[in-house]
């Protein structure tokens, strides 16, 4: 009996090819979307749990507040780790991180530039799970000048993982000891760094100031429900030990501070959470958000839903088709359960065959998606462990479903109706199916205007005046490395023909240092009127190189000797400070400490200029204030070039570099690069979200297609007698599109309010943004219209041409 | 073998009752070809559904081998039917996903019989109706005709007592349905009991005896000799 039925099916698959294909592939096409979504948001979900002891980590952040100025840190004082560890015997262990610049390590007789090095002490194997592959991990990094490598940094220098016992050379001088060699760090990890140097051989490690933040700082509980009683204790960890420090630094209490409306707290965040929920100053690497995880995921439903309400529609409408079966099936004794149980097997065979066809397509288009997402998923035996059931799941879901319309419904019929032909009429009365074709549209032109959006604000971000112009700017990014020589390469540059300007800063507003500091408005140092502001050393060719312009006052000059105290602030620094006309007033930068009158110690500064707002953070975030300083400072050159004849204008700064410093290789830049860069989470997502919302449109189109076939294939004989009694072939394509425009147009009017409201929100992340144009929701229903209408026309054009003596003559 | 008594059956639209059967009585032997004859909408094929127990009457009682079955929900009646009934019909209703075989095999998979006496009943029967040669096509790769046989190959596969044919020669042409009639004899002669519902009074001479239908009512009967 089973093989019959599995025959039957079959055959009627077969007969049906064009339908099955749209069937089978629409399916496919969105289940293998939906698994590739599904493998990003769990890499995503996965990050830093391959640390055993995951779910007892926490970092210490901190808050800091100052006047109106207010910071969160995820980095915390030098002695924080220690003294937790020594105070709170719940505190298991704590270990710190710092990044090391960039650095040059010695391979034979050349320096490679390399990035991911950073500090830690010897507790990191403790707390966090990086298993060593040769070394010990308890002692690795507790001498000075000892250093720990991953594996690939081993085979890379010392062309074996054996590399105990082998010395490094750091920046050419100094030289540390491998102690130890581990296993690369996973991916999912929010640091990633390739050396890890003993924090134990810099003295600064041990300092005990407890005003300064600069160590990633983690805790490791002994049991995790104890981080809310370690977030409690901290105020008065601060009295205790800041207290004092801030009496004598600050010369105010810690009570005084806060009646400031001032304070400085710490708090926690758990290990697990850092990659999609932190986004605070000094985290150790870039890390995601939750809302994009939330995105991708409700996508992925959607084409999910999408490609299982075209099975559904499709199947339920091909089943009319087989009303005849059913009746003669009953006819000659087939009970109901029978005909229950063979719908239901058919439709779940057909879901399985989708499913593996997805499973193929997906692994196949991995590494392109891997490529498009910035991800280096792999499938692993260990993700087909959930991979498997919930696939299963999803095919028996899906197949019930779809089966379940022709399983419970034909099979109730009386035979002598169905042989009659009486209920040949299935495809009217799909009240059904018309709510399934408005929620594929819905989904369709929610993605339509979620793409345009993000197109549009992405748009926005390339071509607003940021204050300064970043085309054609060369940035030297290790100038420093020149040290004294850093000026003369400078100005070797500027005689260089195709050279407009230089300048020498590591401050530069795409990428590159950033310093806060404390200045008082008014001799009162009053500390609510106190500016907290970026604080950048700059030189007088900056201001024309970066081609920013002044609003009022000057720039700084090498004629004035004076300049060693004149600022430059920016627009928003003169809005916070509130003065009518900025220039010629004088601000007071805070040296720290108290002098012995005991006011603060402090540093006159003349605003001889205020330079027009440029955006030198992510245009999430609002223009800050900021003061300029007049200094020599080398950590970057940038070199404003002329367009024409780059590449040999970049063999002479090369050619001139190499003079200078033949050990140490050029590394560069150009900044319209680093700024694209700074938004290619961005770009990502636009990108990711083109592909999908084609491709739910696709299986959306597809749906529509088979259906509008259907209903043509079912009308053929009134479109026979519409046709002889005269009906024109447009007045026919108009009656079997009509029903289905309709169906488009309800979509586009539920669709486009809860799209604006959804994108309107996304938008809210920026500072800067676009608003949302009448055009992107008109254009997005006009565009869901008209690939409708050709879908369904396609169709309604095959049937309104046919001959109506052959539809005539078939009944 | 088949006794109705004042059967009635009634279609109702939103305003109009219509009467299909009106008190209708008649009895059916064993080994009887009985031939149902009148204009359209007399009833005919009412009753032939009726008698098939594919349908159910509103009133009146049908005795199918001294059973009551006119109140018996639709499982007895599919129990009782894929055991003693075969139907040929007017426009054949084959499974078009099927071959003649699995056509033919099809009642004998209902009524559990094993897979190799299956193979035999079918093999058997399709050489009867000599239609062996074609049992690896599919019906639209048929004849009219042969597909009638292979209709009523399906019907008689699972040696049914009785024989309901509604308009069997209706798609045919003459030929094909003498051949049809033919065959429907032999069967009868057989011992199977035949009702066949017809508008062609030639295809009716093959029977024992027309029971002429107007208004859901026995108007006639004829005895052929």
């Amino acid at each position: 009996m089973f093989k019959n039925y599995i025959k039957t099916a079959f055959r009627s698959l077969y007969k049906n090819k064009g339908f099955t294909a749209i069937n089978i592939l629409g399916l496919a096409l969105g289940l293998a979307t939906c698994l590739l979504i599904v493998f990003y948001v769990v890499d995503e979900l996965s990050y830093d749990r391959y640390n055993t002891k995951a779910e007892r980590i926490y970092r210490v952040n901190e808050d800091l507040k100052l006047g109106e100025n207010k910071v969160q840190y995820s980095v915390a004082m030098p002695p924080l780790a220690k003294t937790l560890k020594a105070e709170y015997s719940y505190v298991e262990d704590a270990t710190r991180i710092k990044r090391a610049g960039t650095t040059h390590v010695k391979k034979g007789s050349i320096n490679i530039v390399e990035n991911n090095i950073a500090f830690a002490d010897a507790s990191i194997f403790n707390v966090f799970t990086l298993p060593m592959i040769s070394g010990d991990p308890k002692t690795a990094l507790l001498e000075p000048s000892t250093v720990v490598i991953t594996e690939s940094i081993a085979k890379k220098y010392f062309n074996t993982t054996n590399a105990v016992g082998k010395f490094i050379l750091f920046n050419d001088k100094e030289n540390f000891k491998v102690t130890g060699v581990i296993k690369d760090i996973p991916k999912q990890s929010h640091f990633n760094f390739d050396f890890f140097v003993s924090l134990e051989s810099f003295p600064e490690s041990r300092s005990n100031e407890w005003l300064r933040s600069d160590y990633n700082t983690y805790v490791l509980l002994k049991n995790a429900k104890d981080h809310e009683k370690l977030a409690a204790s901290f105020p008065a960890l601060l009295q205790k030990f800041s207290g004092s420090q801030m009496q004598s630094e600050l010369g105010m209490s810690v009570a005084q501070f806060e009646k400031g409306g001032s304070y400085f707290r710490m708090n926690l965040t758990a290990l697990t959470d850092i990659h999609l929920k932190s986004n605070l100053s000094g985290e150790l690497g870039p890390n995601s958000t939750t809302q994009y995880v939330y995105i991708f995921s409700a996508i992925a439903l959607f084409i999910l839903l999408i490609a299982c309400v075209n099975f559904m529609n499709l199947s339920t409408a091909r089943s009319s088709n087989r009303s005849r079966e059913v009746g003669v099936r009953k006819v000659l004794g087939s009970s109901r359960k029978y005909l229950i149980f063979q719908f239901l097997a058919e439709s779940i065979l057909v879901t399985l065959v989708a499913t593996v066809i997805a499973i193929i397509a997906a692994s196949a288009l991995l590494p392109f998606f891997n490529q498009l997402s910035g991800k280096e998923i792999t499938l692993t035996v260990d993700s087909l462990k959930w991979l498997v059931p919930s696939l299963l799941a999803v095919v028996l879901v899906v197949g019930s479903l779809a089966g379940s319309y022709p399983a419970f419904f034909l099979s109730a019929f009386q035979p002598i109706d169905v042989l009659k032909g009486k209920l040949s009429a299935g495809f009217k009365g799909g009240g059904l199916r018309s709510f399934l074709v408005v929620f594929q549209f819905f989904v369709s032109i929610l993605l339509i205007i979620g793409t345009l959006v993000i197109r549009n604000q992405l748009n926005f971000i390339q071509t607003k005046n940021l204050g300064y112009n970043r085309n054609q700017v060369l940035i030297v990014k290790n100038s420093g490395e020149l040290n004294q020589q850093a000026k003369v390469f400078k100005q070797e540059l500027a005689s260089l023909p195709g050279v407009k300007n230089t300048t020498m800063t590591g401050f530069l507003p795409t990428n590159g240092w950033r310093n806060t500091r404390i200045y008082y408005k008014d001799a009162t140092y009053d500390q609510k009127k106190s500016l907290f502001p970026q604080s950048w050393e700059i030189d007088a060719d900056y201001i024309p190189t970066m081609d920013m312009k002044m609003a009022a006052g000057r720039n700084f000059s090498k004629e004035m000797q004076s300049d060693s105290s004149a600022i430059i602030i920016n627009e928003a620094a003169a809005k916070f400070l509130g003065f009518a006309d900025p220039v010629n007033k004088t601000v007071y930068q805070s040296l720290g400490g108290d002098r012995k009158d005991g006011a603060p110690n402090v540093k006159e500064c003349h605003i001889v200029g205020v330079v027009k707002d440029f955006h030198f953070n992510s245009l999430r975030e609002k223009i800050e204030p900021m003061v300029l300083t007049y200094g020599q400072n080398p950590g970057a050159l940038a070199i404003r070039v002329s367009p024409s004849n780059i590449s040999s204008l970049m063999a002479q700064i090369k050619d001139k570099w190499n003079q200078l410093s033949p050990n140490v290789q050029i590394d560069y830049s150009f900044m319209d690069q680093d700024f694209d860069a700074s938004y290619r989470s961005e770009q990502r997502i636009g990108q990711i979200f083109i592909i999908f919302t084609s491709l739910a449109i696709i299986i959306a189109c597809l749906g529509l297609f088979g259906l509008a076939a259907y209903a043509a294939e079912q009308r053929t004989k009134e479109i026979g007698i519409r046709k002889v009694l005269g009906a024109d072939v447009s007045v026919i394509v108009a009656m079997l599109s009509k029903d289905f425009i309709k169906l488009v147009c309800i979509a586009i009017v539920i669709a486009s309010p809860f799209a604006w409201y959804v994108m309107n929100k996304w938008l809210q992340d920026f500072a800067y943004r676009t608003t949302i144009q009448w055009w992107v929701i008109a254009s997005a229903g006009a565009g869901a219209l008209v690939i409708a209408f050709i879908t369904i026309s396609f169709q309604s054009i095959k049937a309104a041409l046919a001959n109506p003596v052959e539809s005539l003559r078939s009944e | 073998m088949i006794k109705i008594t004042e059967l009635e059956k009634f279609y109702r639209t939103e305003e109009v009752e219509t009467i299909a059967l009106n008190k209708l009585s008649m009895h059916v032997d064993t080994g009887e070809f009985v031939a149902i004859m009148g204009p359209s909408g007399c009833g005919k094929s009412t009753l032939l559904n009726i008698l098939g127990m594919l349908d159910d009457p509103d009133e009146g009682s049908y005795v199918f081998n001294g059973i009551e079955v006119a109140h018996f929900n639709e499982r007895k009646r599919a129990d009782l039917r894929k055991h003693n009934i075969g139907f040929v019909f007017q426009s054949f209703n084959l499974i078009d996903e099927l071959t003649v075989f699995e056509n033919v095999e099809l009642p004998l998979i209902y009524t559990g019989v094993s897979a190799s006496e299956r193979v035999k009943r079918v093999e058997e029967v399709l050489d009867k109706m000599q239609i062996m040669h074609r049992r690896n096509h599919y019906p639209q790769q048929l004849s009219g005709g042969q597909q009638q046989r292979v209709a009523i190959a399906r019907a008689v596969v699972n040696k049914p007592k009785l024989i309901l044919a509604d308009e069997p020669t209706g798609n045919l042409d003459s030929s094909n349905g003498n051949d049809v009639m033919e065959l429907l004899t032999d069967l009868n002669e057989q011992g199977t009991t035949i009702i066949m519902v017809t508008h062609s009074e030639h295809d009716a001479r093959y029977s024992h005896r027309i029971i002429r239908l107007l208004d859901g009512q026995t108007v006639m009967e004829n005895i052929m000799v």
